[in-house]
């Protein structure tokens, strides 16, 4: 009789067939946890109006992208697609893209050179960072404000996922802190939430480890495990946080807070009871192919939300500022020393292929949500809301007014898709506060630098 | 005082006026605002005077360059801007200011300044200088490595398992940017426990257990059975049958474990369909059958349980191709890792474990009492050398009422009690965090930090891990100062000082980024060929065509695609062997870390690191350095010929790989790199809006420029050059080292001119000539630069205007021993930023 740990019981659900191409996921509707939650009538938070659970989820593209390539000729329901969104055509239903959007607070102002630090972490917080190599200061990021309203209803408050793995050594852009640029969600203006690069140990955090039909039982025991840890440690804490000054203090308390999610996470799955196992095969950990990582993540994306293991999140898909290369397209210079373009025609067209081709990797995203149908009979794709977008709008010049981006899935019916909007120098702010009231924050009556929600969205 | 004050550097285009900035100013600085009367005094008399003379020609209100201004209707307001002074002596000490062919100040003048500046206007006390005040630091993922190493003798990859730390001053040692995100504290918990599964064994016995790597199997029919201890890699296209002759000691119930994992070298775009199936056998009977395809390097893990009679039980692997006819594209293997045999199963053959001989030293009492003082014994010393102090009583109580609690649960034993205990304290924030605690009963200014929290920066600074016995035991007895010079001496001649070389150098002089850098040999090297048109058309048709859907494009055009594909294959393929191969890369780190280990080690002069006449490699090294003689993977020392134009840091392959573009050299980077790591006077970013320059660089028709001529254009905006006249000559001068570090005589056809004047006035013809310079006459820049860096490695903290004098003192040191790197440690860790702290309450008041 033999036991075998790491060949999948079910190879047809197999995370990757063939080279960077991913399947289709399964319909897992038995997947969900705790039923309709429109039954519930206490709970309206992040529901549509048919009470399927409403996601919101952000993507980072870095560098912004070449305006004459981005936007189409024309505004409405009738627009020419431009040549950098084309991959997106077949999924106008759900695509709205938003012209005019912002981040004023993203400009250099007083302090001087560091746009790309600026565009990472401001883009979901919309304030002004501390320009300071040490003494980091940033806001709340939108998602977390979200996380924090409705987190406890899912496991996970919200995921963080990246496909970048960080600086190695050195300093980043211009007397800014590296933390600006390698996270983009901040769950205090302190504290930056640190994605998750490894599609392994993404999925075992989600799912529990060890081979399909194990996991909830290894995901429990964990549980059990960690519980009697936590105990121990939140008094051990505390009584340090007695000894020490106020800057040292914060940094404890950045340890509590993650012990008190830890806490919660255990009560959580107490209340709304296991996850069940998706029968997929774990994925592996980091491929060396950037497509190949990405659609991973994507399928985690898909799964965390069909799971409705939480309904955020965040995806930095590579920081700003990144310097990559793309041989498999035929460019071997890096991104962000072309978006330096100079204005030659020949650079100009190397970033345009670049930018097109993070839409044609982001179209497969709203594939992978497109097919899986959801609770109401909907797909997962009219119950989000995406937001992709970079928070460079002209990566040459360093611009933040007229970003790139573009706002995906129809939020249940909330959103009226298939249109270019141009929204004339308007805080992105505002698409922000727009967000948050569709998932059910009708009281927020500001966020960041913004103005008021965005009307006609 | 407001702390992104003094991060600001100088500003070479002007800042727009904003008055939001002139309040934050006079906010932050409200506490010293009123300078005191005899520093008003003391300036006026011997300060004023000389910017009067010298500067104030450029420097007043109206003419106000590099918006400095020492002109003042107020001369209190002017005296209290520290970083408008930092400035100042930072432009005074590299000879930047007053510009070249004005008139300077004489010595004495310059030295009153200086004087001036740290003691006035820095407010410094020489006697009692500010220790300044270090954030509540946690491990780094490397320390956090180290330590546990140190501590539980498990090898624990944080690099795989930990998010990358945030790094502050270019290192990851600033307690200030090392932040506790939910994520990370999950994943301690999980390590911690992922860590005592490992060393602390729960089980008093287990069965035995051999080991069969997989190059013990040798082919079925040799006489002979394998030797060495590393996996043994099978073809998927070659039928093969290996097998390992085991004898099992007695009849009974074993496990039989085979690891193995599938491979492929990856090539883009190809696939590779073949498949081959692998058998594995006991003897006649199969125990596995299974078929593989393309795997990227992925693990399997099979388990099989045997009833065995005693005797022979050969082992056997075969492997079967099933794809004759397939392409092999991608050279896929099977790389059997080993098979484990674990056995007889039965209680009896169960042998203890020598890790639970270690950890559970003689027998453990059953008696609840005397089991609560084994527990007691066992925890307490280990409890102190985690927490790297004493532990209080009241904590190991708590500890051993959770052993007792864990093990009375059904099925539990004492020893999972222990391993729960284990867990639970390097999971504790007194485990992960630095605490300090300063010296007992101190009346101090400063006081001095207690000898517990002086071996802790010291180890974490030298050896980037915990402390060892012999720190322990001397803070133990209060003797840890007494003996600092010997313990410096000691643990700098312990091989774990190879962490300060590695974690220091590496990220000092970046070479560990060497690791992760792009760069595309074929695009290099390609500027060095004449320019080849065809092919830049096929390369432009490649992209037009990777643009479409696949799904839109006709049969020829995909036949064309493919083409494009082949043909550029072929491109690479001659370009190949100057790939950065994993070998190579590895080799060019350690070239760098050996260099400063060899300076550090033999206490050499710290300039050798910008010139010797000897390098450190290997024969892949040399070979790509185009250096002859080296023969073998072994890295040594090797004397360069005396034409060489290697030899220092700035010659090797890591710095002029790390500073260049995945395509070409970038002269800028370069210059700036020297700026920051080696002279210490990094200019400001660049501005946010940079003009274009493309229609002046156009120069000869079709012909692009070289960098030379294109960066000379830059120059001429009065926006670039304050900056690009510092950047530029120090970046050219390395033109002859294309961006993969090779030697080059032309570029795009041209002959490369290397030589250039510094902003300083120093001119030279060639690298060597450079080099000669930043080690004479830009000596004191290297040594203060070397020693600011280390600094804020050793502290985790960025330098403040108060350190100026610590500074200066020990680059006094570092001059008079001739740039001896030991009487540089020695002094940093003799000095008051190291040995002591600001008290609590001192500390509070100062902070926002």
């Amino acid at each position: 009789m033999s036991v075998e740990f790491a060949h999948a019981a079910l190879n047809r659900r197999a995370f990757l067939r063939g080279t960077g191409a991913c399947v289709a996921l399964p319909l897992f509707e038995s997947l969900r946890i705790g039923g309709l939650l429109a039954a519930d009538p206490a709970v309206k938070l992040a529901s549509s109006a048919t009470g399927a659970p409403l996601r919101a989820a952000f993507l980072f593209f870095p560098n912004g992208a070449i305006p004459s390539a981005w936007w189409p000729a024309r505004e409405g329901t009738d627009f020419p697609w431009s040549r950098t969104l084309k991959p997106l055509e077949k999924h106008k239903a759900h695509v709205q893209i938003l012209g005019g959007l912002g981040h004023k607070t993203a400009e250099a102002g007083p302090d001087g050179p560091g746009d790309h630090a600026r565009g990472g972490s401001t883009f979901l917080t919309g304030v002004r960072l501390r320009k300071s190599a040490t003494d980091i200061r940033a806001g709340t990021s939108i998602d977390q404000v979200l996380a924090k309203a409705y987190g406890h209803l899912t496991r996970f408050s919200s995921l963080e996922f990246t496909c970048d793995k960080g600086p190695s050594s050195g300093v980043c852009d211009s007397g800014y802190s590296c933390a600006y640029q390698f996270n983009f969600s901040w769950s205090s203006p302190t504290t930056p939430k640190t994605p998750e690069v490894n599609p392994r140990r993404a999925f075992e955090r989600l799912f529990g480890e060890g081979k399909p039909g194990e996991r909830q039982a290894n995901l429990q025991r964990r549980q059990q495990e960690d519980k009697s840890v936590l105990d121990f440690v939140l008094d051990d804490a505390r009584a340090m946080k007695k000894r020490l000054d106020s800057a040292d203090r914060q940094k404890l308390d950045q340890y509590l807070t993650g012990v008190r999610e830890v806490e919660a996470r255990i009560q959580k799955v107490e209340r709304l009871g296991r996850v069940k196992d998706p029968q997929v095969e774990t994925p592996p950990g980091i491929p060396s192919d950037y497509g190949e990582h990405m659609q991973l993540m994507f399928d985690l994306m898909v799964l965390a939300f069909q799971t409705d293991s939480t309904r955020i999140i965040t995806f930095l898909l590579a920081h700003d500022g990144s310097n990559r290369s793309f041989d498999q397209i035929g460019i071997s210079e890096g991104h962000h020393d072309l978006t330096h373009h100079q204005n030659r025609k020949e650079w100009i067209d190397k970033v345009a292929d670049i930018d097109l081709w993070y839409v044609q990797q982001f179209a497969k995203l709203l594939d992978k949500l497109n097919q899986v149908k959801d609770v109401d009979g909907k797909s997962l794709l009219h119950n989000s809301m995406i937001v992709y977008g970079s928070g460079n709008a002209d990566g040459n010049r360093h611009t933040h007014a007229n970003l790139p981006l573009l706002l995906a899935g129809a939020g249940g019916g909330a959103f009226r898709t298939g249109r270019y909007v141009k929204h004339s120098s308007k805080p992105m702010s505002n698409l922000f506060l727009s967000m948050a009231h569709t998932l059910g924050m009708r009281k927020l009556e500001r966020f960041g630098d913004s103005t008021g929600p965005l009307t006609d969205v | 005082m407001g702390k992104w004050l003094f991060e600001r550097t100088w500003q070479c285009v002007r800042r727009p006026a904003w008055p939001i900035v002139v309040l934050a100013i006079t906010f932050s600085f409200s506490p010293t605002m009123g300078a005191a009367p005899e520093s008003v005094a003391s300036y006026r008399k011997t300060v004023e005077p000389i910017l009067t003379k010298y500067c104030i020609g450029c420097h007043d209100n109206d003419s106000k360059k590099g918006s400095v201004s020492f002109e003042a209707d107020d001369p209190a307001s002017l005296i209290a801007d520290k970083e408008l002074w930092l400035k100042a002596l930072k432009m005074l000490r590299a000879e930047m200011m007053p510009p070249r062919g004005k008139r300077r100040p004489s010595a004495e003048q310059m030295a009153q300044v200086v004087d001036w500046i740290k003691y006035s206007a820095f407010g410094i006390d020489p006697h009692d200088p500010d220790p300044g005040r270090v954030t509540l630091r946690r491990l780094n993922r490397t320390e956090y490595r180290n330590t546990i190493r140190d501590l539980m003798g498990v090898d624990f990859n944080t690099t795989n398992e930990f998010p990358p730390d945030d790094t502050g001053h270019g290192f990851d040692t600033i307690g200030d940017v090392l932040t506790i995100s939910p994520l990370l504290l999950e994943k301690y918990i999980a390590a911690a426990k992922s860590i005592v599964a490992q060393a602390v064994p729960t089980q008093p016995g287990v069965p035995p257990e051999t080991r069969i790597p997989g190059q013990r199997f040798s082919p079925a029919n040799s006489k002979t059975p394998g030797s060495g201890d590393g996996p043994l890699v099978l073809s998927y296209y070659k039928t093969a049958t290996v097998m390992y002759p085991f004898t099992a000691p007695h009849a009974g119930r074993y496990q039989v474990v085979l690891d193995l994992s599938a491979n492929e070298n990856f090539v883009d775009g190809q696939f590779d369909y073949n498949k081959c199936r692998l058998i594995f056998k006991c003897g006649d009977r199969v125990l596995l059958s299974k078929d593989f395809t393309r795997q990227g390097r992925k693990p399997y893990h099979f388990e099989f349980e045997q009833e065995w009679k005693a005797g022979k039980q050969d082992l056997i692997v075969e492997i079967q191709p099933l794809t004759p006819n397939e392409r092999q594209v991608r050279s896929l293997t099977i790389q059997l890792a080993s098979v484990t045999v674990r056995g007889p199963m039965a209680k009896e053959f169960w042998v203890r474990s020598a890790s639970h001989k270690r950890f559970f030293p003689g027998t453990i009492p059953t008696n609840p009492q005397e089991r609560r003082a084994y527990a007691l014994k066992l925890l307490k010393p280990f409890v102190t050398r985690a927490f790297r102090r004493p532990v209080d009583r009241e904590t190991l109580e708590r500890l051993v009422n959770l052993v007792e609690s864990t093990a009375a649960k059904p099925g539990q034993s004492f020893e999972e009690g222990m391993a729960q205990a284990i867990i639970v304290v390097l999971a504790s924030p007194r485990f992960l965090f630095r605490e300090e605690v300063t010296m007992p009963n101190s009346t101090d200014h400063y006081p001095l930090i207690d000898e517990y929290a002086l071996a802790s920066r010291l180890s974490y600074f030298l050896w980037s891990s915990m402390p060892d016995e012999e720190l322990f035991r001397l803070a133990d007895q209060n003797k840890l100062r007494q003996n600092l010079s010997a313990q410096v001496s000691r643990m700098l001649a312990d091989k774990r000082s190879g962490e300060f070389v590695r974690n220091f150098a590496g990220q000092w002089l970046q070479s560990y980024n060497i690791d992760g850098a792009n760069v595309n040999a074929f695009a290099v090297l390609a500027r060095e060929q004449p320019r080849d048109p065809k092919a830049e058309q096929m390369r432009a048709r490649f992209r037009e065509l990777v643009r479409k859907a696949r799904e839109d494009l006709t049969d020829a055009e995909k036949k064309e695609l493919e083409q494009a594909r082949a043909s550029f294959r072929n491109g690479f393929r001659r370009f190949q062997r100057f790939n950065l191969t994993g070998e190579l890369r590895r080799a060019m780190r350690q070239e760098t870390e050996m260099a400063f280990e060899h300076v550090v080690r033999n206490d050499r002069s710290l300039l050798e690191l910008l010139d010797a006449n000897y390098a450190f490699l290997n024969e892949p090294l040399a070979k790509f350095y185009g250096i002859e003689g080296v023969t073998g993977k072994q890295m040594r020392q090797v004397t360069l010929p005396a034409d060489s134009p290697r030899g220092g840091i700035l010659t090797q392959a890591t710095f002029l790989i790390i500073t260049s573009n995945p395509d070409r050299t970038s002269p800028v980077k370069r210059g700036l790199f020297i700026l920051d790591n080696v002279l210490g006077t990094p200019p400001p970013p660049p501005p946010p809006d940079i003009p274009p320059l493309e229609q002046a660089a156009r120069g000869g028709k079709g012909k692009p420029p070289t960098l030379r001529e294109t960066l000379a254009i830059h120059r001429k905006a009065a926006l670039c050059s304050s900056c690009h006249n510092r950047m530029d000559p120090l970046g050219l001068a390395f033109e002859n080292f294309n961006a993969l570090g090779r030697w080059r005589d032309k570029e795009l056809n041209q002959p490369i001119e290397a030589g250039g004047q510094l902003l300083t006035g120093e001119s030279f013809k060639d690298v060597r000539e450079l080099k000669r310079i930043l080690t004479t006459t830009r000596r004191l820049d290297f040594y203060r630069c070397a020693t600011e860096k280390m600094l804020i490695y050793a502290l985790g903290r960025g330098l403040e205007p108060y350190d100026t004098h610590t500074i200066d003192e020990l680059v006094d040191k570092l001059e008079a021993a001739k740039g001896n790197p030991s009487v540089l440690i020695r002094g940093i860790v003799e000095s008051p930023a190291f040995q002591r702290r600001r008290p609590l309450a001192r500390a509070e008041a100062t902070t926002e």
